[in-house]
């Protein structure tokens, strides 16, 4: 038996990497896969062309009727989207490697040459292949809001690459949980618990501090336009660390101000440049989703002591 | 032959608990080396560490010339390794299984073909090669994650209980296939609590109790080593009073015994050699003892086990 290395290439190591083949092997066999696939588009589709023909029946075809039922299938099939990103991308890969360590396949793995970032790299593919494939799947649906007029390139284009970073990072964050926990139980309630506590957690703590705050802010009188302005800065950075408000703010600033990047505001008299938190958005997320990749690999990497 | 086992002062400690106490241990190339203990023992351990799984706390282990700690790579290229419970992919058919593991190996496709179907001819599997793992008898998953052991070709397998839970057909059928790969040059390192399987298949042992290396060697040599006086049992015609007074005059005659004997039987301890031993067989002959039967008692490697364990587990 002869034993040739592997030109180290990363579309080469990406395209043989053994796990991703394995998984995408087990999970697309049989007829699973494709009836999700089928069901979730079947009711995308049912969803959608109840939403429309409701515009229909109020307004009649054409005009801005159409662009409103246009943007609200935008908006539908965005929050389907956010679901899967969300809840269904850490699911996926929170059982990646706990399932190995259950299975008792783990150390079977860790004996061979398998190098743990390929091991990390191909449990995220094959976790991620199937939502990106939900996902994918679901553009051409947003493509009919494209044509009625309610969404622009930019609208789809930015939320597309928004709602891949996001997956990316949740479906990393749940490798990581199911790196650390012993169990998938635990690793999916650590997983589960990050994802709500960075959906829901954040715009609470973003509420509370605001009521704090504006409380404070009634009890001494007047603010200045400086704690005002840092004040704006610090929600901006804050909602930029949550999809559906990032989402939302970005939208609203573009239909408002018509810019995606950055635009002026004045506070108390003073032009303040404000910035749409997308583009920061997907500097956290992949930044985050770089740590949360390396904190896998050291943790499949690590000898037990 | 070179070493392809050296282990060196390795020492395993959780906390108060020692897995491991000042472990030595050199086995040679081509060697077939049986590793027994209670269960507690540390045999495991010793394996994880080998098997670059577990880190020692002090001493070194050094597998085909690669320090574990220092270069796993190197050492993982070199084992095959089974462990005592394992883990097989249910979902996928028998050739994935393979095709998948030798794909970890970094085995280019194109060759592994032809090497799954050599492996699994050499396990007995290739009629199940489109089948399910998922549908293999517990015996067959063993052969498989056995020829999964060996997509890489290594030159040491470190196999944990590779026979427990089979049933005795399917234990047999994995001792000759421990003996082909033996045949094939591969060096083997298992544990087993039959020991009547070690004693078939292996060319040495190694004793381990409550993490401390006991006895190593072939099982004669250990035998030689425990036993300083060899049992000889004797059945005669008649009276054994001649006999008996004919032994208590000889030299190397240490331990005459006929209680709880049948009257024309009697044993003895004898200290001396094969030629001491050929001589007072010839005596008794010459002095008209009619000897029916003269043997000596044969210890086998339970014997020897519960000889040099205590049952001391950590």
């Amino acid at each position: 038996m002869t034993n040739l290395p592997v030109k180290p290439t990363l579309w080469h190591a990406l395209r043989q990497n053994p796990v991703t083949l394995k998984e995408l092997r087990s999970r697309m066999r049989g007829r699973r896969a494709f009836v999700v696939l089928t069901v979730y588009l079947l009711f995308m589709s049912l969803f959608l062309a109840l939403i429309y023909l409701a515009y229909l029946s109020t307004t009649g075809p054409g005009g801005s009727g159409a662009r409103d039922a246009g943007k609200i299938m935008f908006t539908a099939v965005l929050g389907m989207q956010i679901f899967l990103v969300i809840f269904i991308a850490p699911a996926f890969t929170a059982s990646a490697i706990s399932g190995e360590k259950e299975r008792q396949t783990y150390d079977l793995l860790r004996t061979t040459l398998l190098s743990p970032q390929a091991f990390v790299l191909g449990k995220l593919l094959s976790a991620l292949s199937y939502v990106v494939l939900l996902i994918l799947a679901s553009i051409p649906l947003q493509s009919i809001s494209f044509l009625l007029g309610g969404l622009s390139l930019e609208e789809l284009l930015i939320s597309q690459a928004l709602i891949l970073v996001a997956a990316v990072t949740f479906a990393l964050y749940g490798l990581y949980c199911s790196a650390r926990m012993k169990t998938t139980l635990a690793a999916i309630v650590a997983a589960y618990g990050g994802a709500l506590f960075f959906t829901v957690g954040t715009p609470l703590v973003a509420v509370l501090v605001t009521l704090i705050t504006g409380a404070a802010f009634i009890t001494t009188g007047t603010v200045s336009w400086v704690t005002e302005a840092t004040l704006t800065y610090l929600g901006l950075t804050l909602s930029a660390t949550n999809l559906p408000a990032t989402l939302i703010l970005s939208e609203t600033i573009l239909q408002q101000e018509n810019t995606l990047f950055f635009y002026a505001q004045s506070i108390r008299g003073h032009s303040v440049w404000l910035f749409s938190p997308w583009p920061l958005f997907i500097l956290v997320y992949a930044l985050a989703a770089w740590l949360l990749y390396r904190a896998c690999v050291r943790y499949v990497r690590k000898i037990s002591d | 032959m070179s070493n392809i086992i050296e282990i060196e002062g390795l020492s395993k400690r959780y906390g108060d608990l020692v897995a491991l106490n000042d472990l030595n241990l050199t086995i040679e190339e081509g060697a077939v080396v049986g590793f027994i203990g209670p269960n507690g023992a540390g045999k495991t351990t010793t394996m994880r560490i080998l098997t670059t799984l577990l880190r020692p706390s002090s001493g070194t282990a050094r597998v085909a010339g690669y320090d574990v700690a220092q270069n796993p790579d190197a050492v993982r290229r070199a084992i095959g390794y089974m462990p005592d419970f394992f883990g097989v992919y249910d979902d996928m058919k028998v050739w994935e299984y393979l095709d998948f593991f030798a794909a970890c190996y970094d085995i280019p496709p194109a060759t592994r073909h032809g090497m799954i179907d050599d492996l699994l001819g050499l396990v007995d599997l290739g009629h199940k090669k489109e089948e399910y793992v998922e549908g293999l008898s517990r015996g067959m998953k063993q052969r498989l994650c056995l020829a999964r052991t060996l997509t890489h070709d290594p030159q040491l397998l470190i196999l944990d209980e590779p026979a427990s839970g089979l049933d005795p057909r399917a234990r047999i059928e994995m001792r000759e296939l421990l003996r082909e790969l033996q045949n094939m040059g591969k060096t083997i390192f298992f544990s087993s609590h039959i020991l009547s399987e070690i004693a078939d298949v292996c060319t040495s042992i190694a004793i381990l109790e409550a993490g401390n290396l006991v006895a190593h060697g072939n099982i004669e040599q250990i035998q030689r080593q425990l036993r300083a006086n060899r049992t000889i049992h004797v059945r005669l015609l008649g009276e054994r009073e001649p006999l008996v007074n004919l032994l208590q005059a000889s030299p190397g005659v240490v331990h005459l015994q006929t209680d709880d004997l049948p009257a024309d039987s009697l044993r003895f301890d004898f200290s001396g050699d094969d030629v001491a031993l050929s001589g007072l067989i010839q005596t008794a002959v010459s002095h008209h003892i009619p000897l029916v039967s003269f043997r000596e008692e044969e210890h086998d490697l339970e014997d020897v086990f519960l000889q040099l364990t205590k049952g001391v587990v950590n």
